[in-house]
């Protein structure tokens, strides 16, 4: 596959399961490395892992043994301790985390404890963490799978608020075409055995986008295409009323 | 309330126990020196209570030392077989292998080498409390959830950076339950050495008092060896509780 991501821009991956949209990620994170062929970040060829990158997962893992504010802060303290230029100073850190976590409606959680949390608070918490460094690239892999529909709506809405305010380049894996819709400006069907893009698609609707523009015709139009593009629709079996 | 319970309905059931047993030995017309009546064992308790605490002392001090050592040792050689995919492999089976072995066999060894007296206790305390140790902070290591790796390498983390940072606090809960396990399994090891090969310590009493037939001092020893077992334990789960709290979500 050869595929370009425009500076700023968010893109998403969306395919069946093993199809290697994870690999991509962490290929493109320099988590693992490519037997063959290149990714180029911002230019420079990756080799090892990259040190400008915010990721989450679907699942949160926050340290339960750190409150919700040191949690935001353990990104700061490894830049620092390493020297990073990207460092904020020391009294600049709880400014930015409290910014992020009103940004996402958690004013004054940041003395509470990670298992106090909802599953829906963990994963902005999640989230938080991965932008506290203010980093160019946000890598999300099904960051909101494990939550109940509404409460996944609701982060949608939080990632194009951060997305508005941060400007960040990102690459979201998800299994669902709607969330694809509603965040990405490029999606990439995938297909399995081989790993390859499949299908582009192109999201035209301006930001910052509405959920009921999900409802628009051309939305759903293109969520039915994908989806027949990733399990093509089989005829339906006659019921014979039997589980022969 | 239900603290309360938990610490009174166990002494209740020890207390009807005994007073059973008193109850049965009369009643039953068993011979004293088979099995003495509680009442008796408590009397020689206090007649002896000098030599019993010089030898509760001298086994409590024992178990410490090669317990002391045991987690030292238990708990770099856990963190080396966490860190290292190498060193479990090649560490890990020759570590249940020998944890495999009875450690009473060793003690013939130990004497052979050291002597009779506490080296021999002091080392058999450390080889049956440094595995449990090991084993358990290998595991906090081990199970260390990759996201949170994967989170921590893109900032530029450095394997020791994670290690510090999440990997050791990440590994505290399961150290500290393996503590009261340990501290359980050196008491067992100070005194098995202390009753084969030792001349001090309250298995040395009590192999005296059995050789003597002296039924109410083993007696005795064996209550004061349960008292110790249960108060050293109890310190260690309540540590564990301190130092840990957050693992105990509700």
């Amino acid at each position: 596959m050869s595929l370009e991501i425009p500076r700023g821009a968010t893109v998403a991956f969306v395919g069946p399961s093993g199809c290697g949209k994870s690999t991509l990620l962490k290929l493109i994170a320099g988590l693992l490395t490519t037997s063959r062929g290149v990714v180029t970040v911002d230019g420079h060829a990756v080799t090892g892992p990259l040190k400008n990158v915010g990721m989450a997962f679907q699942n949160p893992v926050l340290l339960p043994w750190r409150t919700v504010l040191d949690n935001l802060l353990l990104p700061l303290e490894i830049l620092r301790e390493n020297r990073d230029p990207r460092a904020p100073e020391r009294h600049a850190w709880r400014e930015r985390a409290a910014h992020l976590l009103h940004t996402v409606g958690l004013d004054g959680a940041g003395h509470r404890q990670p298992r106090e949390l909802s599953g829906g608070m963990r994963q902005r918490v999640s989230l938080c963490r991965a932008l506290i460094h203010e980093p160019e690239l946000l890598l999300l892999d099904e960051p909101f799978a494990a939550l109940d529909a509404f409460t996944r709506e609701e982060m949608w809405e939080l990632h194009q608020a951060l997305r508005l305010d941060r400007a960040f380049t990102g690459v979201l894996v998800t299994h669902d075409l709607r969330e694809a819709v509603f965040l990405a400006d490029t999606i990439y069907v995938m297909s399995s055995h081989p790993g390859r893009i499949a299908h582009v698609h192109h999201v035209k609707a301006p930001m910052p986008r509405a959920l009921a523009e999900l409802y628009r015709p051309d939305a759903t139009e293109m969520i039915r295409q994908m989806r027949e593009q990733i399990r093509p629709p089989r005829p339906a079996q006659p019921s014979t009323g039997a589980l022969a | 309330m239900s603290r309360v319970r938990k610490l009174v309905l166990p002494l209740v059931v020890f207390a009807l126990l005994v007073v059973a047993w008193e109850v049965a030995v009369p009643l039953l017309a068993i011979q004293p020196i088979v099995l003495p009546p509680p009442s008796g064992i408590a009397r020689t308790m206090v007649s002896t209570a000098g030599p019993i605490a010089f030898h509760a002392k001298a086994t409590l001090i024992t178990t410490l030392i090669g317990f002391g050592a045991a987690v030292g040792l238990g708990l770099l050689l856990g963190f080396a077989i966490g860190a290292s995919a190498t060193v479990h492999d090649a560490l890990y089976p020759l570590l249940v292998g020998f944890n495999s072995i009875p450690k009473a066999a060793v003690v013939p060894l130990l004497v052979m080498w050291f002597g009779i007296g506490t080296v021999p206790a002091v080392l058999t305390a450390f080889l049956l409390a440094f595995f449990p140790v090991a084993v358990n902070v290998a595991v906090g290591l081990a199970t260390l959830e990759s996201e949170l790796r994967d989170v921590l390498r893109v900032l530029g983390a450095s394997r020791w950076q994670i290690f510090r940072k999440v990997g050791v606090p990440r590994t505290m809960p399961l150290f500290f339950a393996s503590l009261k396990v340990a501290v359980s399994s050196a008491f067992v090891g100070s005194v098995i050495s202390e009753t084969v090969a030792s001349n001090a310590g309250i298995g040395y009493l009590m192999a005296v008092a059995a050789s003597d037939f002296n039924t109410r001092l083993a007696f005795g020893g064996l209550f004061v060896l349960a008292a110790m077992g249960v108060v050293l334990y109890g310190v260690f789960a309540v540590i564990e509780r301190r130092m840990t709290a957050w693992a105990y979500a509700e």
